[in-house]
């Protein structure tokens, strides 16, 4: 019956596996100031991005690769990555009839047709898209619409060009540069991303999404992420990632800032479906991702929901620095490991501010060989009165193969905070079991139905279109790994 | 045995050189050992909080700051001295400053019970010193393993349950600042019971840095309860490692006290070696000044069908600082393991710290594992129920921070003891 059920599995192979014929403008492999330069010229940066660039170049040449994460890879090559690509011919696209189709057939294959949405419009899919191929950003669509609000949504490059006393401002507030080896790297060679302003009293009147692909062979990406939420503001952003199959370790250093003023409130979702690799774990990409989160001013709100089921490897901690009074962190995630793959994946809430308030809640599933480990860092600072923070990290354990680990740092130095962590760790009870099979729901529906329960409280909190995806993903990502 | 040093850390340097200076030469530990002990301490050096293990215990600053001149003076104690530490009930023995004092010590008249010290032990219980506590796992294992003194051995031969609680005086005392390395080896053959206390003091007038390892063996079906209490005072600086290995059936339990020491690290590493065996381990600390108490455990399941509790509790009171950080390591073939974990601290003051890290490590599916860890103040709605009643502030606050203590005194189970507990408890409070 095992046996059977991982057949079928095996057979399930990755959906987005392909890749698309697009001439890509590519720099020569290799890192060095030559081609920060390189990078900065070609997106025609004013001087102040070039220095930003090669400062954190210089700092980063300084630094080792974090050790400490439970995984094991073969460390990356950085001089064997091409730290440049974009899609050619690269020209100002006044419409979507001038894209290059073939890239809109692969936009068509990840069941994201801008096209239809722009048709769309303000009717049921009310989602503005900026999609990041490669290493630049390709097309941003409703800019019109979200201009109409004040509402800046555009590419990172965009952005340094119109904005920027805005990106000179903000950027690096969150994740200085030397934060750590893979904020360096990215803040030295980032090539695109997304940039976001929502403006004083504005409610974003549709969702805003950035979808990440690495297309090219060989290459890397490197995109950042801005969004800034200036006073009484409200956006929900969502982040999606997919990858062509490709026998070597592409590697993926993000970094996502977030800034909230006063009563603001960032809502962020991530469904990251980067290829894991094949069942033999060959392959995949490895996620090395920076995000943070500065609730600035008092009442601000930042909150983070991420469904990973991609990578064959992932060390991400989404966090957020409440610094604001009464301000609020919140960490909703979902992560499921299968074969051969490793996350390490967790949050940070760093309480500044008085009464400020954090809710975790992390399920990890592991199936198959891999390895599943939160891990998050609670701190009270002193000065942080009535602090509040609430845990809970649950695992399910699928075969005897894989591994959960939970590694929560608690660090509290006011009296007044009340902080409260729990962990679990089971598999899927037989009873529970027992009791859909006699309901005559066979296994593979009845583990769907379990692990879905099992995820709701973090599913509940996903934009619809979102919950949908995500909630399909996980029954592919999961699919006979319990015989 | 030449100590060739590359300057990888002055403290270990200066330590490693100090050290040797005072102590003569070991005989119970095989040469090859302590060679690679010192080679183990060289290359990895006394652990500072880059140590993701002691991250929240600086071992080298310490050192660095209150031990730079190790002269190794010791005082020596009498039976005057010693009377004040005892237990009415229990069989007490003295270490001092390391060494097993059996003239201070009483005389042992039980059934199976051997007791001795660490020199005298013949090669057949030598091969099993050191295969619990390994020199390549903790660089301070590795320190005691290379300057450890004349400790204690204790057996108990297969099927004997001892009558009364055997109670193990540790205590320093030297003239100037002392480096004592205490171990000893507890060995409960199968089927055998004992209940076994170990008290740390320090009656010198100077600084003591106390690292004290301890193997303790539990055979199968047999039982050790055990009972630490810690008492040293402000001059005191000390890591206690326990490693235990624990076999088919057996039971292992142990409650730590933790009431004075300017530092207290203890590391709490169990293995689960067979099937069917049980572990319970508990804390209680309370700290204030600048004190700082370190609890670390690691409890690990090898083979299925094993259960394992924790309990640990702690009030950090002035500028203190209180830690805990457990690990729960299920193995691939520890199928049908219970592993419950809990740790519970109070803030006392804005000043003090709490640090938790409970760590769950899971290779195996059929299992139920939970941690659970809270920190908090006093129950403001407990404290203004009682003010209601009549009862003053500063009392109501003392009867909640004893409530939330009882739980842990409750299950010292020698009355002696316990009183010694609640007494100093309560002083502190």
């Amino acid at each position: 019956m095992a046996n059977e059920i991982l057949e079928e599995h095996i057979q399930n192979e990755y959906k987005w596996g392909f890749t698309t014929d697009i001439a890509a403008d590519e720099a020569p492999k290799g890192l060095n100031e030559d081609i920060i330069r390189f990078i900065s010229a070609k997106k025609n940066e004013p001087e102040w991005m070039l220095e930003f660039r090669l400062k954190a170049f210089r700092n980063w040449l300084n630094m080792v690769e974090p050790q400490w994460a439970h995984v094991h890879y073969q460390k990356p090559n950085f001089q064997d990555i091409i730290y440049y690509s974009a899609p050619k011919p690269k020209k100002e696209l006044a419409s979507l009839d001038e894209v290059d189709p073939e890239l809109l057939k692969t936009f068509e294959k990840l069941g994201i047709s801008i096209d239809e949405q722009k048709r769309l419009t303000g009717v049921q899919s009310n989602i503005a898209v900026d999609i990041v191929f490669d290493s630049v950003s390709v097309k941003t669509t409703f800019k019109e619409t979200l201009a109409e609000k004040g509402i800046i949504f555009c590419s990172f490059s965009e952005a340094v060009q119109e904005h920027p006393e805005l990106v000179k401002k903000y950027m690096g507030m969150a994740v200085p540069p030397t934060d750590n080896f893979y904020a360096a790297l990215n803040s030295a060679v980032f090539t695109d991303g997304s940039f976001c302003y929502i403006p004083k009293g504005v409610r974003s009147p549709m969702e805003l999404s950035t979808y990440f692909r690495i297309n090219a062979s060989g290459t890397g990406q490197f995109e950042r992420t801005l969004i800034i939420a200036d006073e009484d503001s409200y956006v929900s952003y969502l982040e999606g990632c997919t990858a062509p199959q490709r026998d070597e370790n592409q590697l993926h250093a993000a970094v996502v800032e977030i800034i909230t003023h006063k009563n603001a409130e960032v809502k962020y979702s991530t469904v990251q479906n980067w290829y894991p690799g094949d069942k033999e774990g060959k392959g995949g990409i490895f996620n090395f991702v920076t995000k943070r989160g500065i609730c600035l001013e008092d009442n601000s709100k930042i909150s983070w929901t991420q469904v990973e089921t991609g990578s064959a490897v992932t060390w991400k901690y989404p966090s957020v620095i409440l610094k604001g009074n009464n301000s609020v962190g919140e960490f909703y995630s979902v992560a499921v490991t299968n074969n051969y793959q490793q996350a390490d994946t967790g949050t940070k809430m760093i309480h500044i501010g008085k009464n400020t308030r954090s809710t975790i809640i992390s399920k990890g599933i592991s199936a198959g060989f891999s390895n599943n480990s939160y891990r998050g860092l609670v701190q009270i600072k002193k000065g942080a009165s009535n602090a509040r923070n609430f845990s809970q990290c649950d695992s399910l354990l699928m075969g005897d193969k894989c591994g959960a680990h939970t590694f929560p740092y608690i660090e509290i130095k006011d009296k007044s905070a009340v902080v409260e962590h729990e962990a679990t760790t089971s598999k899927i009870g037989e009873d529970q079991l027992f009791y859909c099979k006699q309901r005559g729901i066979d296994n593979e529906k009845a583990i769907g139905l379990i692990v879905n329960g099992y995820c709701k409280e973090v599913l509940n909190k996903l934009p619809m279109e979102f919950a949908v995806e995500a909630q399909k993903l996980l029954a592919i990502s999961l699919e006979g790994s319990v015989g | 045995m030449s100590l060739i040093v590359d300057n990888k850390s002055a403290v270990t340097q200066n330590l490693l050189e100090q050290l040797q200076k005072g102590s003569g030469k070991i005989a119970f530990i095989p040469d090859a050992e302590i060679i690679s002990a010192i080679r183990h301490l060289e290359n990895k050096g006394i652990p500072n909080n880059k140590h993701e293990d002691y991250k929240y215990c600086n071992i080298e600053a310490v050192l660095r700051k209150e031990f730079k001149s190790v002269e190794q003076s010791f005082n020596e104690l009498t039976n005057a001295d010693i009377a004040p530490l005892k237990l009415e009930e229990a069989i007490n023995l003295v270490v001092v400053n390391g060494n097993y004092n059996e003239s201070l010590s009483e005389k042992i008249i039980v059934k199976g019970l051997t007791v001795k010290s660490l020199k005298d032990i013949s090669s057949s219980q030598k091969t099993l010193l050191s295969s619990q506590a390994k020199s390549d796992t903790d660089a301070l294992i590795a320190l005691n393993t290379a300057f450890s003194n004349n400790g204690l051995f204790l057996d108990m031969e297969k099927g004997n349950v001892i009558p009364m609680p055997i109670h193990v005086i540790y205590v320093n005392s030297g003239n100037t600042e002392i480096v004592v390395n205490t171990r000893n080896f507890i060995h409960i053959q199968a089927n055998a019971e004992v209940t076994l206390v170990e008290s740390f003091f320090n009656t010198g007038s100077s600084k003591v840095f106390s690292n004290f390892v301890s193997e303790k063996f539990v055979g199968e079906n047999a039982k050790l309860n055990c009972f630490t209490f810690q008492n040293e005072g402000p001059l005191s600086y000390s890591v206690n490692t326990n490693q235990v290995k624990v076999n088919k059936y057996s039971t292992y339990s142990n409650t730590t006290t933790t009431l004075g020491g300017e530092l207290v690290r203890n590391n709490h590493n169990v293995e689960l070696a067979a099937s069917n065996c049980e572990v319970h381990l508990n804390g209680l600390f309370i700290t204030k000044g600048t004190q700082q108490v370190d609890n670390h455990t690691l409890i690990d399941h090898q083979m299925p069908n094993c259960e394992s509790n924790e309990l640990y509790k702690g009030i950090a009171k002035d500028k203190s600082v209180g830690t805990f950080n457990g690990k729960i390591f299920v193995r691939k073939d520890a199928q049908k393991t219970n592993a419950y974990q809990s740790s519970k601290n109070i803030l006392m003051s804005d000043d003090a710290t709490i640090n938790t890290k409970p760590q769950l490590e899971i290779y195996a599916d059929d299992v139920k594992c939970s941690h659970g860890t809270s920190t908090g103040k006093i129950d403001t709605e407990a404290l203004f129920y009682l003010k209601a009643r009549g009862i003053g502030e500063e009392s109501a606050r003392k009867l909640l921070l004893q409530a939330f203590a009882q739980e842990l005194i409750d299950k010292i189970e020698i009355p002696s003891l316990q009183e010694r507990v609640l007494h100093l408890f309560e002083k502190t409070l």
